[in-house]
């Protein structure tokens, strides 16, 4: 077992070079991390009809996600019950039943083993085909049309997992008609670890400037100061940084949701058109979150980028390298053109020829290269960005940081990885429910947004 | 379809051959906006369509340009990515990367409209990167040309790129 305190020093935001390298922490968090989280699956809008399936991975096990005849949806492990062979190599599609190449087993949309060749001469009918079933993903549930499914019976059910990110989320995900995938996922390769970029989009709104600036100057508009950091807003009042209990986060800017768009005009006139339904809806706050651009991410390897319309899965592949898929993320009551231009635009940004994905890859994979040293390897990254105004807001869930141009969500992403690396079981994780933020960060830590009472 | 076209000339051929190996070395050479300016018409679609695996069976229509992709450019789409490339502050180009074209299987039909020809081909694009970062990508295109004098100007292309997973880190170079 790692020993997790010599790799993560919460106190003073560290991680060692470590985790983005070792097999045995690789290992691990298969184990303890993709073995017990809530996983993205799939979006329902994927998979409408009966006999609809999608294929995907929780951690590296394949995985069918299917449309059952009653509407209700499962997940179990595509591969076969006799000698292990995958059971579907198709995306997506429709069907009745998943054929094995092997030997021909024939699994149903529900995962029963339906037909055995042979079996009353070969197995002279006494094959157990119930118990040959296709493995079920322990719990699959459903959050505003995002299916997730989890291996872990003992994990707290998706709404209390998800916590006070859905509170947030739901200032787009239960308004405008509530929020869909299009298309089928770009798929890409980086040689990196899984959690290089899970950490950047949950919380680094400091590469932005810089990394992308050439995309920034280019794309004009309200951001193109930032290029280069050239030219910075008032860094009190641009946007925040949110941490929750497990591990989810952002970072927001305010009013600036469609800033990567190069024309975001009809965006922007939706936006206005429904901001009313969400302030009712959900209050003033959450108002000015709905106008806002979201880096986000979902604990452990689901990330997003509201606003800029993408949303992505990173499938770990050993600890060096990932598949990347990417989605467009749009709201239902969008026309289908409004739905196409905004597909498009958050294709040319961060698709697989993207104007800013381009930028981050190489980062993402030299920052994971570089740890092969025996000397880098014994060296720390620092993530103590804006550290003392972590803390609790007055009217906003979960930990809130000084801006958004900081690292609490990093820090609360580490803290949450620390945390299930360690538990021996979700019975231990519970324990800290309570009082994660009184332990992590004292019992009168308040924001830095807070303090300055910019609200 | 191609079986009932007409083929094109010797000399054509030729010419549709010469065009396309210049285009190769403007984008080896990194002239990116010489290309554009001079092999790019201003109503051009540039389409790189997402692929998926389906089973054989599937009855889902094939994709269309309405689908977007991972390219789906117009000419000022183009004009904007070189833009980016020309910034000087694109890091993972510096130092720069190194990147070749191969075109092979030409094939030119003539269409109804004396201006337009349809041509097939072929490219193998190898990317070199960094110490020893290296990628191939193999595919196909299928573009419209319109005569324009003794040149050429490519007014649709879509490539085919020949994977489903894109076995690189981007696709952010010119096919």
């Amino acid at each position: 077992m790692v020993n997790v305190d010599n790799l993560i020093d919460l106190e003073n935001g560290i991680q060692s070079k470590k985790v983005f390298w070792d097999q045995e922490v690789y290992d691990q968090e298969i184990e303890r991390i993709f073995g017990r989280s809530w996983l993205f699956l799939t979006h329902e809008s994927q998979i409408p009809e009966p006999g609809d399936f999608f294929t995907t991975y929780m951690g590296e096990d394949p995985i069918i996600v299917a449309r059952q005849m009653d509407g209700s949806i499962k997940a179990f492990i595509n591969s076969c019950t006799h000698r292990g062979n995958q059971v579907c190599h198709a995306d997506s599609g429709n069907t009745r039943s998943f054929n094995c190449s092997y030997h021909g087993w024939s699994f149903g949309i529900d995962g029963e083993l339906a037909m055995v060749p042979l079996e009353a001469e070969v197995y002279f009918n006494k094959l157990d085909k119930a118990a040959h079933r296709l493995p079920e993903v322990t719990q699959v549930d459903n959050y505003r049309g995002f299916i997730f499914g989890c291996f872990d019976a003992e994990a707290p059910p998706l709404q209390e997992w998800l916590g006070d990110m859905a509170w947030y989320m739901d200032s787009w995900a239960d308004t405008g008609g509530g929020a869909e995938l299009i298309g089928t996922p770009m798929k890409t390769i980086l040689k990196c670890n899984w959690k290089v970029p899970s950490e950047n989009f949950i919380g680094d709104g400091y590469h932005v400037g810089w990394t992308h600036s050439a995309a920034l100057q280019m794309i004009g508009g309200p951001l193109s100061a930032l290029s280069g950091n050239g030219e910075l807003p008032p860094m009190d009042d641009v946007g925040a940084q949110i941490t929750t209990r497990h591990g989810h986060g952002f970072g927001v800017i305010w009013e600036l949701g469609h800033a990567i768009h190069r024309d975001p005009g009809d965006y922007i006139q939706f936006q206005q058109q429904t901001l009313p339904e969400v302030i009712e809806k959900k209050g003033e706050w959450r108002g000015k979150f709905y106008t806002g651009h979201w880096n986000s991410g979902l604990f452990p390897n689901c990330s997003f980028l509201y606003g800029t319309n993408t949303f992505k899965i990173w499938h770990p592949k050993g600890p060096h390298e990932i598949e990347v898929w990417t989605w467009t993320l749009v709201q239902k009551n969008m026309s289908p053109e409004l739905k196409r231009e905004i597909k498009k635009q958050a294709i040319q940004t961060f698709g697989t020829a993207g104007t800013l994905e381009s930028d981050d890859g190489e980062n993402m994979e030299t920052c994971t290269r570089t740890n092969r040293g025996f000397q880098t390897r014994r060296g720390t990254m620092n993530s103590s960005m804006g550290m003392d105004g972590d803390g609790r807001h007055p009217e906003l869930p979960g930990v809130l940081g000084a801006s958004f141009i900081g690292e609490t969500s990093y820090r609360g992403f580490y803290r949450f990885w620390s945390e299930i690396m360690k538990a021996d079981s979700w019975a231990d994780i519970h324990k800290n429910d309570e009082t994660w933020i009184d332990n992590w960060l004292g019992k009168d830590a308040v924001s830095g947004m807070a303090a300055r009472n910019i609200a | 379809m191609a079986d009932q076209e007409e083929l094109a000339g010797l000399e054509l051929a030729y010419q549709v051959e010469q065009f396309y190996n210049r285009e190769a070395r403007f984008m080896n050479q990194r002239q990116h906006r010489q290309w554009l300016e001079t092999m790019v018409h201003q109503d051009i679609h540039y389409w790189l369509p997402i692929n998926e695996n389906r089973f054989a069976k599937d009855r889902r229509p094939e994709v269309t340009p309405e689908d977007g992709g991972i390219y789906d450019d117009n000419y000022g789409d183009l004009e904007f990515r070189i833009s980016r490339l020309e910034t000087g502050q694109v890091w993972m180009e510096d130092p720069p990367s190194r990147i070749r074209h191969l075109i092979s299987n030409v094939e030119v039909y003539h269409t109804d409209d004396d201006k337009l020809l349809n041509v097939y081909s072929n490219f193998h694009v190898y990317r070199n990167r960094r110490q020893r970062d290296e990628t191939n990508l193999i595919g196909g295109r299928v573009d419209l040309l319109v005569r324009e004098g003794d040149s050429f100007k490519i007014l649709k292309r879509r490539i085919n790129l020949d994977m489903r997973v894109v076995l690189d880190k981007n696709l952010y170079f010119f096919m």
